[in-house]
């Protein structure tokens, strides 16, 4: 009895913990012995709630943890994991005191499908590419319409090149290729693309296609560098990701301003079609003419109208003049001494023509020339003033 | 030269070429630039053959 006492007496004496006090101990203990690391499990039990965070378990094949990923956590992530998918979590250990329970808060979360640790890697550059902003569809610029000098960086000796080669020749023979030579795969790949997209800027391109041909996909993984990516978004013309494969899409086809399935198509992305350009030179040349005729025909037209209006004129004023002249060429006549002479009056001049009026003017004896109408004749005056 | 600015130019001279209030001797002017820029625009299409030049790989040689 005493000794049950005794049990019940330690159970329930001031030294048994609270519920609150062993979780909270136990959270202290947790968080000290398993500082955040990364785990690998299968997410099971997924729910996203209204408030935006997640909850799932990770599990293996004998265990699992319930895990909590908070919302400003995972509206980085570009969707929720589905149940079943393999997963990375970086995540801090702790207890749930209200649930008593043990799991984990997650601050980062990658899908392993396909490629495993490649693809971790893939995520983790992708992010970081995010962050600094340079997948925003806002940078994408414009290519130009009619480039002069394409810049290829590529293997000088890849397939990617002679795809390029030949499109432009059919489109657009008009520009110049500036091949800036790289190694796309292999041993040293990553440094010698990221050199040939630094050496862009000098060249005074208009548009850059950066690629390779086909191949394996391990082979694309120098167009999934981080470093490449970087090297691309730092071009200061577009540029045309042409990696060389449909269904994977690389982080240098995410930064680059365009991204083509091939060479060929990026050739022909960057280049228009001569035949068209030539076919809108000849549509504005007819416009041109058409526009300069009627502009001059309207400027015949109010010639014509013109000239119609100043002869009206020119003839007007002289069939007036005319009419003046009539009239005043009658009057003259009327005038004329002839006139006068034909009704029977005689004009008395001196030698020098000079008319005589006056009784002064011809003294007794003065010979003197008079006009009558049909002519001349010489006269003498006989006597003077009063004598007859 | 600038292809595209060159194609602008001749696209805005056609365009003001067609409006209605233009002299003849501004009209004449314009039509005039017209041809010589179309003329050196099909010029610059004539290029019948595609150039390639390999970027030297000493930096700075390019050009």
């Amino acid at each position: 009895m005493g000794a049950s006492l005794d049990l019940f007496a330690a159970a329930s004496a001031e030294g048994a913990w609270t519920v609150s006090e062993v979780t909270r101990r136990a959270r202290v203990v947790i968080e000290a012995g398993l500082p955040p690391l990364w785990v690998r499990g299968e997410v099971t039990g997924f729910k996203a709630w209204r408030s935006g965070h997640w909850y799932f378990s990770l599990r293996d094949k004998s265990a699992q943890i319930r895990c909590v990923m908070f919302r400003t956590d995972n509206r980085k992530l570009p969707a929720p994991p589905v149940d079943g998918t393999q997963v990375f979590v970086f995540a801090r250990p702790t207890v749930y005191d209200e649930k008593g329970e043990f799991n984990l808060t997650v601050r980062e979360l990658l899908s392993t499908e396909q490629g495993g640790l490649w693809k971790l890697a893939f995520e983790k550059a992708k992010a970081a590419l995010a962050k600094d902003g340079l997948l925003d569809p806002a940078r994408k610029r414009r290519l130009p319409a009619f480039p002069l000098r394409i810049a290829v960086v590529t293997s000088p000796d890849g397939a990617a090149l002679r795809d390029i080669h030949v499109v432009v020749t059919r489109r657009w023979p008009v520009a110049e290729l500036v091949l800036v030579p790289a190694k796309v795969q292999g041993e040293g790949a990553e440094a010698s693309v990221c050199a040939a997209l630094a050496r862009l800027a000098a060249l005074g391109v208009d548009v850059a296609i950066v690629g390779r041909g086909g191949g394996a996909a391990e082979d694309l993984w120098t167009f999934n560098s981080e470093r490449v990516a970087r090297a691309v978004a730092a071009v200061p013309v577009p540029v045309i990701s042409a990696v060389g494969h449909e269904t994977d899409v690389t982080l240098c086809d995410l930064v680059a301003d365009l991204r083509a399935p091939t060479p060929s198509a990026a050739a022909e992305a960057a280049t228009p079609d001569r035949a068209d350009v030539l076919g809108h030179l000849e549509h504005l040349a007819r416009r041109l003419a058409r526009g300069l005729t009627s502009r001059s025909q309207r400027m015949v037209d109010r010639l014509d109208r013109t000239g119609d209006r100043l002869n009206g004129a020119i003839a007007a004023r002289v069939e007036q003049s005319r009419s003046l002249l009539t009239a005043y060429g009658a009057r003259l006549d009327a005038l004329s001494p002839l006139k006068v002479l034909a009704r029977g009056y005689a004009v008395a001049r001196d030698a020098q023509g000079r008319v005589l009026r006056r009784v002064a003017q011809l003294p007794a004896g003065r010979e003197f020339r008079l006009r009558v109408t049909d002519g001349e004749v010489g006269a003498r005056v006989s006597s003077a003033p009063g004598e007859t | 030269m600038d292809f595209a600015k060159e194609l602008d130019r001749l696209e805005a001279i056609v365009r003001e070429l067609e409006a209605e209030d233009l002299d003849l001797d501004a009209a004449l002017k314009l039509f005039e630039e017209g041809v010589e820029r179309l003329r050196a625009a099909r010029e610059q299409l004539a290029q019948a053959e595609l150039k390639v030049k390999k970027a030297l790989k000493v930096e700075g040689s390019d050009r």
